[in-house]
C-alpha cells in the first residue's frame, strides 16, 4: 500500500528524517512511535507531500504520489487547524467535496460520523464554539469522511481525554477491520500496544527498531511467566522449558527458554499445581524502548 | 481543476457572510446617494454647504454689502452692516470668533488704495475669499476711476468682464455647454470612482493576503493541500472573493442606476452626468482587473509571509503602486493628456485607476484604452501565473521570513 524508502529530510542543519523506510500493508495499522522530535510528523508530511524529501522515495501502491491519489488518502495533521468561523457540518461537507464526494453523500457521511462521536448537537455551531477535544474529533472526521483507503494519523490522541481516546482508539480499529490502511504516530507507547500490527520506532530521525509487536515482544522481552497457586512448586525449575525461577511462597516468576512456548509451561504445572493465576509477563513497548535506547548508549532526552 | 467550484462557492459563501463585507456593501449606498443626488442638492441648497451665517461689513462706502451680498450668493448669506469705529469692529470680531459672522469684511478709509481685511475664524473658505476680493477689488477700481474724472459709463464699458463658458468636447464631436457646476459634478464623481476602485481592490487584495497567511500559520492549508493542488486552492481563494466583490459592485451600480434615472428625475435634480451605463461598466471592468492583478500579488505575498506583519512589510511595494495614482489624482485630472497621465494609464500596476480617471473626464483615444486593456490583461495573467509559483513553495515554507530574492528562486522551482 504504502512505501516509504530511505527518506531524508534536512532543516538547516538539523537531520530530521535520516533514512528512514518502512511499509504500510494493505489492511493494518502501522505505527511511527518515537518521543517528541524524532522526525515523525516530518515523515508523515512528506508521505502527504506537504514537504519534499531530500532523499529517498514514497511509493503508493508502487506509484509515485500524484494529485489524484488525494482522493484516496485521509490526512489528520499534527497541528489543528479548522476554520473556527465556519460551521461543524459545513466544515466536514467541504472537506469530503473536497475530496471528490457529492455534497449530498458527504453530508450524509459527516452526520453519521458526528452522531457516533456524539456532536450529532453541534453541527451547526462554528468550530470557535467547540472544546479542543470536539474540534479534535471534528477533524478526525474530516479526515476518513470520505473513506479513505489510507488514513495518515499524526498524534491523534493528544489532547482528549480518556474516554474520548477510546472512542477514537475503537474508530480506529472499525477502519482496520473494513480493511483500511492505517499510518498512525504517536509518543504515548500504549497506544501503539493497543492498535498497531507492526510499528517503527524512530528516534532522532533514525529507526532503532521495527517489527511486528509480537515479534519485538518476543525479541526483546524476557518471556516470563508469572504464577500464583497453592501448593509445592519446586518443581518448576528442574522443568525443561525453563530457564530460571524466581520463587516466593505463593508465586513464582519463571523465565522460559529460548525457543520454549507458554503452553508447555501451563500444561506442566496444571497437573500438579492448584494454579489460581497464570500470567504472560511481556515487556512494555515503553520498556523495550528504554533498553534499546539505553542499549544505544544514550540518554533519553524527553 | 475539479475541485476549483467547490473552493470558490466556500470563498464567496465565507466572504459574503463576512461582517466587513455586508458593512461595506450596506454602506455602499450611502456613498452612491452622496455621488449622485447629493451633488445637485447642494447646488439648490447652498446653505447646506455653507451653514449660511452672514458676513458683517464694516466701510467701504455705499453699495458695497449689496455688492458682496450679490456675490457670495452662492453659499445663501446674507450680508450685515456694522460701523466703522473700533467698538464696532471688535464686537465683529467677537461674533466672527462665535461663529455668528461666517466673516467680517474690514474696509477703513482709503481701501480703495491700500484695501482691507477679511477676518475669518478658519481662513480656509477659498471661495468666499475669491468672492469677496473680487467685488472690493472691483469696487476699488471703479472708485479710483471715479475720482480721477473718468465718466462712469465709459469706466463701465472699459471695465466690463466677459466670461470664458466650459464646453465638453465629446466623442463624434458633440459639444455639451456644461458650465462649472456640470464640471464640478463630473469631477466630484470622476473622483468618488476612483475612491471606489482604489478602496475595494485594496480591502479584497488584503484580505486574500490575510486569509492565506491565515491559513498558513494555523496549519489549514496542510488539511486543504491534503485535498487539493496548491494552484486550485489559491484560484479558489481569488476567484471565490472577485465574484463577492463583483456582486457588491452589482448592487452598487444597480442601485446608481436606479437613483439618477429613476429617483433623481422625480424629485427634480439632475444626476452627475458621469453615472451613465457606460462609464458604470467602466468601473466595473477596471475594478475586475485591478482586483485580480492585486489579489494575485496578495496571494503570492500571504504565501511568503511568516505571519501577518510580515505580510505587511512585503506588500509595501504593492501598496504603494496603488497609492502613487491616488496622489497624483489632481494631476491627472487637470491634465487627462499629459504624457505622465499616458504613461502611467498604460503602464499596468496604475493603469486600472489612472485609465478610469481619464475615461470619466475626457475619453482619451481608443487605440491607449485597448493598449490600457491589452497590457492590464496580459499582467494579470502574468501575474497569476507566478503568484501560482510562488505560492506553492512558500505555502508550505514554515519558520523562515522570505525575501523577494527568495521569491524570485521560487519562480524558477519546477
Amino acid at each position: 500500500m504504502l512505501n516509504v524508502d530511505g527518506v531524508v529530510k534536512t532543516y538547516e542543519t538539523v537531520r530530521a528524517v535520516d533514512g528512514l523506510s518502512f511499509e504500510a500493508r494493505p489492511g493494518e495499522i502501522f505505527g511511527l512511535i518515537g518521543p517528541n522530535g524524532a522526525g515523525k510528523s516530518t515523515t508523515i508530511r512528506m508521505i502527504m507531500n506537504v514537504i519534499v524529501p531530500d532523499a529517498g522515495t514514497i511509493r503508493f501502491d508502487g506509484k509515485a504520489f500524484s494529485e489524484s491519489m488525494k482522493a484516496r488518502i485521509g490526512y489528520l495533521p499534527e497541528e489543528r487547524g479548522l476554520n473556527k468561523k465556519v460551521k461543524v457540518l459545513e466544515t466536514l461537507v467541504y472537506l469530503g467535496v473536497l475530496k471528490g464526494l457529492d455534497s449530498k453523500d458527504a453530508k450524509a457521511r459527516a452526520e453519521a460520523w458526528l452522531e457516533r462521536f456524539g456532536l450529532a448537537e453541534w453541527k451547526a455551531e462554528k468550530i470557535e464554539a467547540l472544546s479542543k477535544g470536539m474540534a479534535q474529533k471534528v477533524q478526525f472526521i474530516g479526515s476518513v469522511v470520505h473513506d479513505p483507503d489510507l488514513v495518515l494519523f499524526d498524534e491523534p490522541f493528544s489532547g482528549l481525554d480518556p474516554v474520548s481516546q477510546d472512542i477514537l482508539l475503537d474508530a480506529v480499529l472499525e477502519l482496520k477491520r473494513r480493511g483500511k490502511t492505517v499510518l498512525i504516530s504517536t509518543h504515548v507507547m500504549e497506544h501503539a500496544e493497543r492498535l498497531c500490527d507492526r510499528i517503527l520506532l524512530v528516534r532522532g530521525g533514525k529507526e532503532l527498531v521495527s517489527g511486528s509487536l509480537p515479534d519485538l515482544k518476543a525479541r526483546y522481552g524476557e518471556n516470563s511467566a508469572q504464577i500464583e497457586f497453592d501448593g509445592d512448586a519446586s518443581f518448576v525449575s528442574t522443568l525443561p522449558c525453563v530457564e530460571s525461577v524466581r520463587a516466593m511462597p505463593r508465586w513464582i516468576e519463571a523465565t522460559l527458554g529460548e525457543g520454549r512456548d507458554s503452553g508447555e509451561l501451563l500444561a506442566a504445572v496444571a497437573g500438579r499445581l492448584r494454579v489460581r493465576r497464570f500470567q504472560m509477563m511481556e515487556p512494555s513497548l515503553h520498556a523495550i524502548f528504554v533498553k534499546l535506547v539505553e542499549a544505544a548508549g544514550e540518554a533519553e532526552d524527553d | 481543476m475539479t475541485k476549483l467550484p467547490a473552493i470558490i462557492r466556500h470563498e464567496f459563501k465565507l466572504m459574503t457572510a463576512n461582517k466587513t463585507f455586508v458593512i461595506l456593501t450596506a454602506l455602499g449606498p450611502f456613498l452612491i446617494l452622496a455621488i449622485t443626488v447629493l451633488p445637485g442638492l447642494l447646488s439648490m441648497n447652498p446653505k447646506a454647504l455653507s451653514g449660511g451665517e452672514p458676513i458683517a461689513v464694516s466701510g467701504g462706502g455705499p453699495g458695497m454689502t449689496a455688492a458682496i451680498e450679490a456675490a457670495s450668493a452662492f453659499q445663501g448669506r446674507a450680508v450685515e452692516a456694522v460701523g466703522t469705529d473700533a467698538g464696532s469692529i471688535a464686537d465683529a470680531k467677537r461674533l466672527v470668533q462665535s461663529g455668528r459672522y461666517a466673516a467680517l469684511v474690514s474696509l477703513a478709509d482709503g481701501w480703495e488704495d491700500s484695501g482691507g481685511s477679511l477676518y475669518t475664524k478658519t481662513g480656509t473658505d477659498a471661495m468666499l475669499y475669491a468672492a469677496v476680493e473680487r467685488v472690493v477689488d472691483e469696487s476699488a477700481r471703479q472708485a479710483r476711476i471715479r475720482r480721477s474724472g473718468v465718466d462712469p459709463a465709459v469706466a463701465r464699458e472699459l471695465t466690463r468682464r466677459v466670461d470664458l463658458s466650459i464646453v465638453k468636447l465629446g466623442t463624434g464631436n458633440t459639444e455639451k455647454a456644461g458650465g462649472e457646476s456640470d464640471f464640478v459634478q463630473t469631477l466630484f464623481t470622476a473622483m468618488s470612482f476612483v475612491m471606489l476602485v482604489y478602496m475595494t481592490t485594496l480591502l479584497y487584495g488584503q484580505m486574500i493576503g490575510r486569509s492565506v497567511v491565515t491559513e498558513k500559520t494555523s496549519k489549514t492549508v496542510e488539511i486543504m493541500l491534503s485535498s487539493v493542488s496548491p494552484r486550485e486552492l489559491m484560484f479558489g481563494k481569488i476567484l471565490g472573493l472577485g465574484l463577492a466583490g463583483l456582486l457588491q459592485y452589482g448592487i452598487w451600480v444597480s442601485l446608481a442606476l436606479a437613483l439618477s434615472k429613476l429617483v433623481a428625475p422625480l424629485i427634480g435634480i439632475a444626476a452627475p452626468p458621469v453615472i451613465e451605463p457606460a462609464n458604470l461598466a467602466w468601473l466595473v471592468t477596471f475594478f475586475v482587473l485591478a482586483y485580480f492583478l492585486y489579489a494575485s500579488l496578495y496571494a503570492a505575498l500571504g504565501a511568503a509571509a511568516e505571519d501577518e506583519q510580515h505580510l505587511g512589510q512585503l506588500a509595501w511595494p504593492v501598496l504603494a503602486f496603488l497609492i502613487v495614482p491616488l496622489v497624483m489624482i489632481s494631476s491627472f485630472v487637470s491634465n487627462p493628456g499629459s504624457s505622465l497621465s499616458v504613461v502611467l494609464s498604460i503602464f499596468p500596476m496604475t493603469s486600472p485607476i489612472v485609465m478610469l480617471i481619464r475615461v470619466l473626464i475626457a475619453p482619451p483615444p481608443a487605440w491607449q484604452i485597448a493598449l490600457c486593456l491589452g497590457i492590464l490583461i496580459a499582467s494579470v495573467y502574468a501575474a497569476a501565473t507566478a503568484a501560482a509559483r510562488i505560492f506553492r513553495v512558500g505555502i508550505l515554507m514554515g519558520g523562515k521570513r522570505a525575501t523577494f530574492g527568495e521569491m524570485l528562486k521560487w519562480l524558477r522551482v519546477r
